[in-house]
């Protein structure tokens, strides 16, 4: 009994030493004792950042881009010609905003969905649109054009508040998906 | 016997609930809105007058635009889902790993084979009981994860992955309390369910 006791104590070790894997950057005792719920994308918790980027558009997570992204697209010259806009902003502005998506983004956050973008997203590559990631793209290669594209109320996956009903809140779950004018959709 | 029997009716019917409603989890909710807004929305784009009485607004529908269309805001994410059916019997399976640990057991017989008291009584124990239950909602919880995350479960994204790995502990976790609940009241089944238990407790705050 005593030697099955220690087999377990052993097995239970390595699962725990390899879960640490899946949740690297995360301080394994805070992660352990934490009970939050961090399976989706950490919502927004910082009012500058929210208030500059809804100005234009639905105020993405920072956790739905890699780092290295992130560092491409908030940049006074990149901001100049920000997919065809420019949306330049004052440096002190930019400085708070860029530190604040960096230090969130995909690759440095533990949220699961975070996490997984990170590690679908090649470390070679660079993307700048959130659509273009291949996480996203795996997760809506099913749904029919005629639901976003030719939808006048989707028009894009880059409006994912048009259908993920809580996407404010960084979550982007099934349960939470509302396609307008497709009520009966089912993933 | 009796207690028995009830108790292998509660773990079948768990069973059958799960599976029932993984089934109809992702059907859409049942709508009883009256009328549907695709109704109101094509009536008053024709001006129909009978509707516009019928909702006693006449005077401030003037304009089609002011029409409420079902929106986001108005749209409450159901209950009754697979996804939370899942998470559930989650939770319910560690509960009950738990209780059947520290559940009080039947006296060991170590030096000769028990007698058939003995035996009745070790299997109407409340740590059998336990067991059997945590072993019957630990197949459901794998069953409903299978059924409505088989998305989620992609292989290429390799073992470090929190749904690859979710999915692994709670599947080994699962079949050793199985292995455990068949092999009692041997020596060395509680090894095998501590372990399943840790496993699925695991996997469980891998993706809380």
């Amino acid at each position: 009994m005593r030697k099955n006791t220690s087999y377990i104590v052993i097995l239970a070790c390595v699962l725990l030493v390899n879960s640490t894997c899946a949740m690297a950057e995360e301080n394994f005792i805070g992660w352990l004792l934490d009970f939050g719920r961090t399976k989706e994308v950490r919502p927004i918790d910082n009012e500058l950042y929210q208030e500059e980027c809804k100005d234009c558009h639905f105020a993405y997570q920072p956790g739905l881009l890699p780092a290295r992204s992130w560092e491409k697209l908030l940049n006074t010259e990149a901001l100049r010609d920000h997919f065809g806009d420019n949306a330049e902003i004052d440096k002190d502005t930019l400085r708070i905003i860029h530190d604040y998506a960096v230090e969130h983004a995909a690759d440095k956050s533990y949220y699961k969905r975070s996490r997984k973008i990170s590690a679908t997203t090649p470390a070679n590559s660079t993307p700048l649109r959130i659509t273009k990631l291949r996480y996203i793209e795996r997760k809506h290669d099913e749904i029919p054009d005629k639901m976003i594209k030719d939808n006048n109320d989707v028009k894009s996956l880059s409006y994912c508040d048009n259908c993920h009903t809580q996407a404010e809140k960084g979550v982007y779950d099934n349960d939470t998906v509302s396609i307008p004018n497709y009520p009966d959709w089912d993933d | 016997m009796c207690l028995k029997f009830r108790f292998d009716n509660i773990a079948a019917i768990l069973c059958l609930a799960a599976f029932s409603a993984s089934t109809y989890a992702g059907e859409a909710s049942l709508n009883l809105e009256f009328p549907s807004p695709a109704y109101t929305a094509s009536s008053f784009s024709s001006n129909s007058p009978p509707l516009m009485v019928a909702l006693n607004e006449v005077n401030d529908v003037k304009d089609q635009n002011a029409i409420p269309s079902s929106s986001k805001a108005e749209f409450e994410p159901s209950f009754f889902t697979g996804s939370n059916l899942h998470k559930y019997l989650g939770l319910g399976t560690v509960a009950l790993a738990i209780a059947t640990a520290v559940a009080p057991k039947p006296p060991e017989i170590e030096d000769r084979l028990p007698t058939p008291a003995e035996v009745s009584a070790q299997d109407s124990s409340t740590h059998a009981k336990l067991g059997r239950a945590t072993a019957t909602m630990a197949a459901a919880t794998v069953a409903s994860g299978l059924i409505t995350h088989w998305g989620d479960f992609h292989l290429e994204d390799g073992i470090t992955d929190p749904d690859n790995l979710h999915a692994l502990l709670g599947a080994a976790g699962a079949l050793a309390i199985m292995y455990a609940v068949s092999k009692a009241p041997d020596e060395g089944h509680a090894g095998k369910g501590i372990f399943g238990g840790i496993a699925m407790g695991v996997a469980v705050k891998l993706t809380w």
